[in-house]
């Protein structure tokens, strides 16, 4: 049992027993149309929590990755969509406009590292005040350039990601494999784990720990284009507002699945079984006709129980 | 030599023992570790419990603390069954415990750590004077009274400070006496001093020992454990060895002597606790200078920087293994710092094979340097960490391969394998278990293991043998000189004169933040050296 | 060892892929699947409706909770089950509602939508699974995908309302200034109104001058905040328009602070006016304090919602917008028509 409690595929149980739970309760829980929606539904947050995974590990935490979502929208749609999209109707509109998503969110991820490795402010702070400038600016942006916070009108070639769920599919699993196998096998990886474990040991070692930190910020702000890519072609609008909800669930995903909010421990894996749970879970109590309301008080108390049970398998595991 | 062991009847003076061990015996997952211990501590008698790591102190003094409870055997405390479950058991019994690692809060004031758990509050009109009158009254500070109290177990341990100061701007020396201080307020009759002279400089340690002694002639017992047998003897009327959980000698410190220790300790004769150096290609230090084309290894040449070190110049020969001394705050943690990069240096050049020295620790480490810090814990180890991924930590970008930098886990799994074995790293330890769990002295090796990984043409060593048995040291000693005799400069700060004077081709002296004295092997003189450290020698 | 292969992160990481990307192309053709027998069970013989879905933006206001409540209820009056769903004005989670009510195979969706952009796939997807969409009070932005929209005309509601509160302004034989607050310009319902307000005031020519128009976003917040800087920038303030009963509270409360709160036949009245036709609402222009507001019928709008879906599964297509009427309650005609505001209902039921 302790083998099993303290194993990589623990949450990948409790996925097995949620899912056993409800199937008999509801039997449209089971049928493949409703585990495509739910795995179509839980690709952005996927995404998000596969960022945050990273961040995690150094030490930090990233609350700003609906602004970015927001705010990349913003700039993707203004490239390719709406009246006055930039490139609008070109060829090139949906690569352009994917490429500067990407970079906006990689831009936002370089900001949020170097105000926490060479400014040395907490990670906490920091993206909680850049959350606020972003989603501000992507606003402001979306208002002065086309009057309304919505753009639409965006090629379908880009739109493709929203109906063709396969496209989607595949962008979030080579996204996450890419993920893992940074984590797991490059140098890049190791070096995310020791700051997390104990940056000044590190900084002595020879690890450069001011620029691994700010990489695994611009990694997350990526991450958090990819979802934004995933969610405007879904709602077929450039939006400042797409994935306002989401923060708590990714940061109660990745927790769920077994990184610690300390640093130096976490996995894609894990984060992968944690947000499917988190998917499974939601999904099952809905069908259950189980009130909004009441699905974020369970949600919130299964994240809790998550946190504790991080402590307890640690010192159970691991030992005095 | 005789290794049997022997029983420690009960005292032979009238000092009754307020402390007995009967026949104790505590097994970890069917592991025997400790198998029947038995000696009693008198009032008033200072009893040094001695052994290597492993050989069963501390599970000693966690049961005698209430962390653990017993297999067999009886504790006795005054003359009562003792059977603590819990640490506030033994507080309330009367034992204090100071720990190596203090426990005491840094942002707070000496008087809150005083008192912390235990406020004078202030009390209503015509209650003082009760029994109990610390704990009753109203939930507020007595701020007057808690001044008065703290101002008074000041004086006990002989502190003259406020009480307000903030134990944070403490050095080690006096957080300690704050921490006796605080044994002596919860009215204390024992006191268990563990490796208390381990970060104090040599006139702390004098003050340290005149308060035990003090303590002592007041009635207090204590047991005192530690590395420093040199201490030990000095300090102790009795002393207790162990050895694999089994006590294999005790009685009055007069019938012991430093070797007879150590042999006891280890289990066999250890008279060379430095090994032999076997390097006949080792050059005579007095040469390096005067061989044309030789490069030293290390150059440092007028290093300054205003406030720590001042006109910092010497050189460090390849193959040599330099000692500096010193007294705590003499700034020779604070030079290595500056030469590993750091701390910035405002004046003066570094060479390392003639080449200047810059940047940031990790470009120094790319031109082979390796600094083995005085923290071990704090900055030498990812704690949480596993065995093989601290010890491959600065090695890892030279087994990973671009572009993408994917790591090489074969050629790194088996050079950490191979590491282990040359120094000897306990067996029983996975690779996969959190380097938490070692003992100090495999911690340490973990450390070394994992600079030695990265072939360094200059290694520095702040504090090595630092918290470590007698059996590790002798390993690490071995590995500085196998280091050295490889090519590589060694630097090896230490607080221990007779490890520097065991150890080193050179010494150097630091004092203040200049170098006031240095000394070649030949002439090593330990009074001289002393004397360089606590006031300038002209050459 | 076989063991070990079986249960290795890789394998089940590999087993899971091969399930999900089989799910994502079973999905499609499974929905098409329903697609064949939901029609053909249509065309066969008229069923009843048994379940609805209902997704809703946000219930913050008594507006909306009145919607629902009333949609609650004739639902449960016709013995149809109401699927529920808030998605507090996350549009994805919406959408994941909405997606969520095509799975379980409702009769028919109704949806309040945040705006009129992101809510057009989400009328996509439930015309491909051939469920009828109603959307509830708020149009959405010219599109051929198959919907009805239940929703008042603002404008023209808009425009009475203010053209009576022009018409006081008038009556004090000063130029009066005005100041009106906006609602979320996402919403098509906040546009209608602004330009209603503007066009009663381009009516009126010189005698009223708009000073400000404060952004609210629909967001109590920032009505106070803005009103409180508009009545510091202008303390001369005497006509005040908002897009949305819901905010009175927020004018009450500057206005108290100033000493500007007066009842309309007590000198130093400010002319006030609203949008919705709220319990709130009602409630101030029974004591006096407001001088009219632009009612849609609630109740109506709910009713023909089900409607259309019930219609729907006979087979009847419904057109694409069905106006809701509406009017103009004023201080003047109060009496007579507060039994068609169902603000008046709720307050008289709270009663």
């Amino acid at each position: 049992m302790s083998n099993l409690v303290g194993s990589d595929l623990f949450v990948l149980f409790l996925c097995g027993i949620t899912f056993a739970a409800f199937a008999p309760f509801t039997p449209i829980f089971v049928t493949p149309a409703n585990l495509a929606n739910i795995l179509i539904g839980c690709l952005p947050l996927l995404l998000l929590a596969t960022g945050q995974t990273l961040v995690l590990i150094t030490g930090g935490i990233d609350l700003s990755v609906t602004a970015i979502i927001g705010l990349s929208s913003v700039v993707g749609a203004l490239v390719m969509g709406g009246d006055q999209g930039w490139l609008q109707g070109s060829p090139i509109a949906m690569p352009v406009a994917m490429a500067s998503m990407l970079a906006t969110g990689a831009l936002v991820g370089l900001f949020n590292g170097a105000c926490i490795a060479w400014l040395r402010m907490p990670a906490f702070m920091v993206t909680l005040t850049t959350t606020m400038f972003f989603s501000g600016l992507s606003v402001w942006l979306a208002k002065k350039v086309v009057n309304s916070e919505s753009i639409y009108n965006l090629p379908p070639a880009f739109l493709a990601f929203g109906t063709h769920a396969w496209l989607a599919l595949l962008m979030a699993v080579i996204a996450t494999l890419l993920a893992h196998l940074l984590l797991a096998r490059t140098l890049l990886g190791r070096w995310l784990y020791a700051v997390g474990h104990n940056p000044r040991t590190s900084l002595i070692s020879g690890v450069p720990v001011g620029g691994v930190t700010v990489g695994a910020y611009v990694f997350s702000g990526v991450f958090a284009a990819l979802a934004s890519i995933l969610l405007t072609a879904q709602l077929e609008t450039g939006s400042p507002n797409h994935g306002k909800t989401l923060l708590l669930d990714v940061i109660g995903a990745a927790v769920i699945g077994g990184t610690s909010l300390f640093g130096g421990k976490g996995k894609v894996l894990w984060t992968v079984y944690g947000v499917l749970f988190l998917s499974l879970l939601g999904n099952g109590l809905n069908l259950l006709n189980v009130s909004d309301f009441l699905i974020t008080i369970v949600k919130g108390a299964v994240i809790l129980v998550a946190a504790l049970l991080d402590v307890w398998r640690t010192k159970f595991v691991r030992g005095p | 030599m005789n290794s049997t062991p022997t029983h420690l009847e009960r005292p032979t003076t009238n000092n009754e023992p307020f402390i007995v061990f009967d026949h104790i015996e505590k097994a970890f997952f069917g592991v025997k570790v400790l198998k029947g211990v038995s000696f009693g501590v008198g009032v008033g008698r200072i009893v040094g419990l001695v052994g290597e790591n492993g050989a069963g102190k501390s599970t000693l003094m966690n049961l005698l603390g209430g962390n653990l409870q017993p297999d067999a055997g009886e504790l006795r405390v005054n003359d009562q069954h003792y059977a603590p479950r819990h640490s506030n058991d033994a507080r309330n019994a009367g034992i204090a415990f100071v720990h190596q690692e203090l426990n005491l809060f840094p942002n707070l004031s000496i008087a809150e750590n005083l008192y912390l758990t235990d406020f004078p509050r202030i009390r209503p009109a015509g209650t003082s004077g009760r029994a109990d009158a610390r704990r009753s009254g109203l939930p507020w500070i007595n701020r007057r009274a808690l001044r008065a109290q703290s101002v008074e177990l000041l004086r006990q341990v002989g502190l003259d400070l406020s009480p307000d100061t903030l134990v944070e701007r403490l050095p080690a020396g006096e957080r300690q006496l704050v921490e006796i201080a605080k044994a002596l307020g919860a009215n204390a009759r024992a006191l268990i001093l563990d490796e208390p002279t381990t970060s104090l400089s040599s006139p702390e340690c004098e003050r340290l020992f005149i308060l035990a002694t003090q303590l002592r002639d007041r009635g207090i017992a204590i047991i005192y454990i530690s590395h420093a047998l040199g201490d030990v003897l000095r300090l102790c009327n009795d002393l207790v060895v162990l050895r694999d959980g089994e006590m294999v000698g005790g009685g009055p410190t007069q019938d012991f002597t430093h070797d007879r220790l150590v042999s006891l300790m280890v289990g066999r004769q250890l008279n060379q606790l430095y090994p032999e150096r076997r390097s006949p290609a080792r050059p005579e230090p007095n040469e390096t200078e005067n061989v044309p084309g030789r490069k030293p290894a290390l150059q440092v040449e007028r290093v300054s920087q205003p406030g720590i070190v001042r006109d910092i110049s010497f050189s460090l020969a390849a193959g040599e293994v330099l000692g500096l001394s010193g007294l705590m705050g003499a700034g020779r943690s604070e030079l290595a710092r500056i030469l590993f990069g750091l701390d910035p240096c405002a004046s003066g050049e570094i060479r390392l094979n003639g080449e200047n020295l810059t940047g940031a620790p990790r470009r120094r480490i790319q031109r082979g340097l390796a600094f083995l810090t005085e923290d071990r814990r704090q900055e030498g180890l990812c704690l949480e960490a596993s065995i093989a991924d601290n010890m491959a930590l600065v090695t890892l970008p030279s087994n990973s391969r671009s572009p993408v930098r994917f790591l090489d886990y074969t050629r790194i799994n088996s050079a950490v394998k191979r590491m282990r074995e040359a120094v000897k790293l306990s067996p029983k330890a996975a690779d996969t278990q959190a380097v938490r769990t070692l003992s100090g002295g495999n911690q340490q090796k973990v450390v070394l293991g994992k600079w030695l990984l990265a072939k360094p043409k200059v290694l520095i060593l702040d504090e090595p043998t630092r918290g470590i048995d007698v059996g590790a040291k002798s390993e690490i000693y071995r590995l500085i000189y196998q280091l050295a005799d490889r090519g590589a400069g060694v630097l090896v700060i230490s607080s221990e004169l007779e490890e520097l004077v065991g150890l080193c081709d050179r010494i150097l002296v630091m004092r203040h933040g200049e170098i006031s004295g240095e000394f070649r092997r030949d002439s090593f003189d330990r009074e001289k050296i002393l004397a360089a450290a606590l006031h300038f020698l002209k050459k | 060892m076989n063991l070990r292969i079986t249960f290795s992160p890789t394998f089940f990481t590999a087993a899971f892929a091969i399930v999900a990307l089989a799910l994502t192309g079973c999905g499609k053709s499974d929905s098409g699947a329903a697609n064949s027998s939901t029609s053909s069970s249509t065309s066969a013989a008229p069923d009843q409706v048994k379940t609805i879905g209902v997704a809703f933006e946000t219930l913050q206001t008594e507006f909306w909770v009145a919607a629902f409540d009333k949609l609650k209820a004739d639902c449960a009056a016709k013995g149809i089950t109401m699927l529920e769903g808030v998605a507090d004005g996350d549009a994805s989670k919406q959408f994941d509602q909405v997606r969520n009510f095509i799975n379980r195979k409702v009769d028919g969706i109704i949806i309040v939508p945040k705006d009129g952009k992101t809510v057009i796939p989400m009328i996509k997807a439930a015309n491909a699974a051939n469920i009828p969409v109603v959307l509830y009070n708020r149009p959405a932005d010219p599109t051929d995908a198959k919907h009805t929209a239940v929703a008042p005309d603002n404008f023209a509601i808009t425009k009475e309302t203010v053209t009576y509160l022009v018409s006081l302004a008038k009556k004090t034989g000063k130029k009066q200034k005005a100041m009106i607050l906006l609602g979320d310009l996402g919403d098509v319902n906040a546009i209608g109104r602004r330009d209603g307000f503007e066009a009663a005031i381009k009516d009126a020519g010189e005698a009223v001058e708009v000073v400000a128009r404060i952004p609210t976003d629909w967001n109590q917040e920032k009505a106070l905040a803005g009103v409180q800087s508009a009545m510091q920038a202008n303390p001369d303030i005497g006509l005040i328009f908002t897009s949305s009963d819901f905010m009175f509270p927020s004018i009450k409360s500057v206005l108290s602070n100033l000493g500007k709160w007066k009842k309309h036949n007590e000198p130093g009245h400010i002319i006030l006016g609203g949008f919705d036709g709220d319990a709130t609402a009602y409630q101030l222009m029974a004591e006096g304090y407001v001088d009219a507001t632009g009612v849609q019928d609630v109740y109506w709008e709910a009713e023909q919602a089900i409607q259309v879906i019930i219609a729907a599964k006979d087979g009847q297509i419904s057109p694409t917008r069905i106006d809701d009427q509406g009017f103009a309650i004023t201080q003047a005609n109060l009496k007579e028509m507060e039994s068609r505001m169902w603000g008046a209902v709720v307050a008289t039921k709270k009663k």
